[in-house]
């Protein structure tokens, strides 16, 4: 059973972690982006969203470029004592790229559908940028932002490629879900890779409709509903 | 009060010009503004609430000055201590009744609780007769007591100005007849002054002691009292 | 007009059928011979592989690398492997148990020596297996030993010297040899076992700390797989790797005699 109960709760960190990080740094980016009257803002939201585009396996070699110890700011993390290489908190930043572009594109979207009119109204008011920010614009966004945040998390709990490069296969520390499947493949062990599959398989589907359900509703009052009913076209009876 | 207003503005899309020159002024409390469609009443309400920047221009409230291109002032939207009605409401519809009258009696990042009433907000909920329907969110009520939310809401920070913006374009003519009434005995009762924009011309004979025609971005008509300016009469020349 | 100007579903319907043609490009070739090799093989079989097409024209040769117990794997799960050249005897040894290599053309031909190896510039004056239970020796990578062969050889030797445990306990597994390898010469880790002819590719990032004594001999098997459509071929290719001029390729990258 500890094969299947390490992986699982170091899945569960990795990703927690991974999806809190994008929850601020995607709604942060997303509001800046859609903010922005710049032409040059298409081409960062691209970039932005190159970690969706682009091989888990590439990303984990940019990472370990930039973050392993001969890496660009490798010597200096090595200097301020932070070991990302081999780490659990290298697989939180492996998930966090990777997973990045669901929140960034969810947020700008939903931020881009807010009515402007309601924060002109809120502004007239006399309520200041950041109190529309969090009174007006955030609420009125935050059922697209969570249905980004709930696919960031579900993304960060499936992460691999980029994971395996970034932070190795080491049971206990960096063995996630995912990882500990690969293994047990490649070393012919199929019970266990079933039973791996399985508990990842359950979780995922828990974890989605728990996310569902807090997904707040529809901001009240987009007009109503429209109900399908069976149509008749010709009198029935007499 | 005293109101003095000059804004020159340029708006182009796509292949349509429009060129804003407006300029007037008014001691008067009830000031009506009335034009076609498209002539430029909303974009100079904007204007002086400062959700729209002219290219040059002066807009003076009471010896305020609100905005002048040439001394560069600019004064954001959130002090020009404006009230604006928006044509369509603009409730917030994640807030209840109460929540949004009490909006703007606070400036920070959070919102009014849902089951506090601050007294500046409960003196217009009694008013205007909305205590049953305080805890309702906008998309429960009618366009009737939509109207007057956003009319409590707009009045409860206790504002220099109103403007409101074709009030009763979304009522009946029933209604309209009612709501145009209590706002006149609300303009008596009230010391603040208010601009409507119409383009129903009952609306502006009720309403309006100053009356400025309004047409393609300029205004060539001003009259007091119970004068009416001929409806869509020919461009004549720039009234200041 | 331009691609732009099209109405878009024309303009998807383009996209479609430029993805549909390089997606229908012609697969496999005819006559080609897939070998599956040790991650250990990849410098000396591409070279074969080179020579033996040179001398068989209408043969191509499709070398697919990884670690010997994944690739015997692949086997066993149905890959289209012609012929399986091995890291050590035990992974040869599940294959025939599973019976997806003939057992009569099994053959060993080559040996190999597993080494210690440290980046090119470190300090730490590694000597010994046993430095590596010191404390200021972090990390040390190896194979995976529950798939990876030199994993395996180098669980054994530790073991042979108490060391396992110590050593386990600052373990990166790799996922085969070439990992491992690349752990090292990143400086990712303090020390790695790879294979002697592994640390003889890049001699400018790692150098080699100890030699290590083998309890069971290093020797690597190959054999021709049951489900094969070219047996001809892959005997064939089978018998280029045990000839002279296999034999000297082999020996040119520092692989032993058997």
């Amino acid at each position: 059973m500890d094969a299947v109960w390490v992986p699982l709760l170091l899945s569960l960190k990795v990703a927690g972690w991974a999806t809190l990080l994008n929850a601020i740094l995607g709604v942060a980016a997303a509001y800046a982006i859609s903010r922005w009257r710049s032409s040059a803002r298409d081409v960062v939201d691209a970039i932005l969203t190159l970690p969706l585009v682009l091989p888990p396996t590439v990303l984990g070699y940019y990472l370990l470029v930039l973050v392993g110890r001969r890496g660009v700011f490798g010597a200096w993390l090595d200097r301020i004592g932070i070991e990302l290489v081999f780490t659990w908190q290298g697989a939180v930043l492996a998930s966090t790229v990777v997973a990045f572009p669901l929140v960034l594109k969810s947020a700008r979207a939903a931020f881009e559908g807010v009515d402007h009119q309601l924060e002109n109204a809120a502004r007239v008011l006399g309520v200041s940028e950041t109190g529309i920010f969090f009174r007006v614009t955030l609420p009125m966004a935050l059922r697209g932002i969570s249905a980004g945040v709930v696919l960031a998390f579900a993304r960060a709990l499936g992460e691999f490629g980029a994971t395996l490069m970034v932070a190795g296969n080491l049971p206990g520390r960096t063995q996630t879900l995912s990882v500990a499947i690969y293994e047990a493949v490649q070393a012919g062990d199929d019970n266990t890779a079933n039973l791996l599959v399985l508990v990842t398989s359950v979780t995922c589907i828990v974890l989605l409709v728990v996310a569902g359900r807090l997904v707040p509703p529809a901001a009240r009052g987009v007009g109503e509903v429209y109900e399908r009913r069976a149509f008749r076209r010709e009198a029935v009876g007499k | 009060m005293s109101m003095q207003i000059t804004i020159r503005k340029r708006l182009v899309s796509r292949d349509r010009q429009f060129a804003l020159d407006i300029g007037f002024e008014s001691d008067s409390h009830r000031i009506a503004m009335f034009g076609p469609s498209g002539s430029g009443k909303t974009l100079t309400l904007r204007a002086i609430a400062g959700l729209l920047a002219p290219e040059s221009g002066r807009i003076v409230l009471n010896g305020r000055t609100l905005f002048d291109s040439e001394s560069g002032i600019d004064l954001p939207p959130q002090e020009r201590r404006v009230a604006y009605l928006f044509q369509d409401y603009a409730l917030f519809p994640h807030l209840t009744v109460a929540q949004n009258i009490a909006f703007g009696l606070n400036h920070g990042w959070r919102n009014p609780r849902r089951r506090e009433l601050p007294p500046e907000a409960a003196h217009w909920v009694d008013a205007f007769g909305l205590r049953e329907i305080v805890n309702q969110y906008p998309s429960e009520i009618s366009g009737g007591q939509k109207q007057r939310v956003a009319l409590a809401r707009a009045l409860a920070p206790k504002p220099d100005i109103v403007l409101l913006d074709e009030p009763f374009s979304a009522l009946d003519p029933a209604l309209r007849t009612r709501m145009r009434e209590e706002l006149l005995s609300l303009q008596a009762n009230l010391e603040v002054p208010m601009v409507v924009i119409s383009h129903d011309p009952q609306d502006v004979e009720i309403l309006g002691d100053h009356v400025l025609e309004i047409r393609e971005g300029r205004i060539f008509g001003s009259g007091t009292g119970k004068r009416h300016p001929p409806v869509y009469a020919p461009l004549p020349a720039h009234v200041a | 007009m331009t691609f732009r100007t099209l109405p878009f579903l024309r303009r998807t319907a383009c996209v479609g059928a430029a993805l549909a043609l390089t997606v229908a490009a012609p697969s496999a070739f005819a006559a080609d011979l897939v070998v599956s090799a040790a991650a250990s093989l990849t410098n000396a079989f591409k070279t074969l592989a080179e020579q033996y097409e040179h001398a068989h024209p209408d043969t191509k040769v499709v070398l697919n690398f990884g670690a010997s117990d994944v690739l015997m794997q692949q086997i066993v799960k149905g890959a289209p492997a012609d012929v399986f050249a091995s890291a050590d005897q035990t992974a040869m040894d599940k294959a025939e148990a599973e019976k997806v290599v003939q057992s009569a053309s099994r053959k060993d031909f080559a040996a190999n020596q597993v080494v210690l190896i440290v980046p090119q510039d470190s300090k730490l004056g590694i000597g010994s297996l046993k430095d590596l239970t010191r404390a200021d020796v972090k990390r040390v990578a190896y194979g995976n030993p529950s798939s990876v062969p030199v994993g395996r050889y180098t669980k054994g030797a530790l073991e042979a010297e108490g060391l396992w445990d110590a050593v386990a306990a600052k373990g990166v597994p790799a996922q085969n040899v070439r990992q491992s390898l690349d752990y090292v010469a990143r400086g990712e880790v303090d020390a790695g076992f790879v294979f002697a002819t592994d640390a003889a590719i890049m001699p400018e990032k790692v150098k080699v700390a100890v030699r290590v004594p083998n309890r069971t001999p290093v020797t690597y098997p190959i054999a021709v797989t049951t489900q094969t459509k070219q047996a001809q071929q892959a005997t064939s290719f089978v018998q280029y790797v045990l000839s002279a001029e296999g034999q000297a390729v082999l020996a040119k990258f520092g692989f032993q005699k058997p």
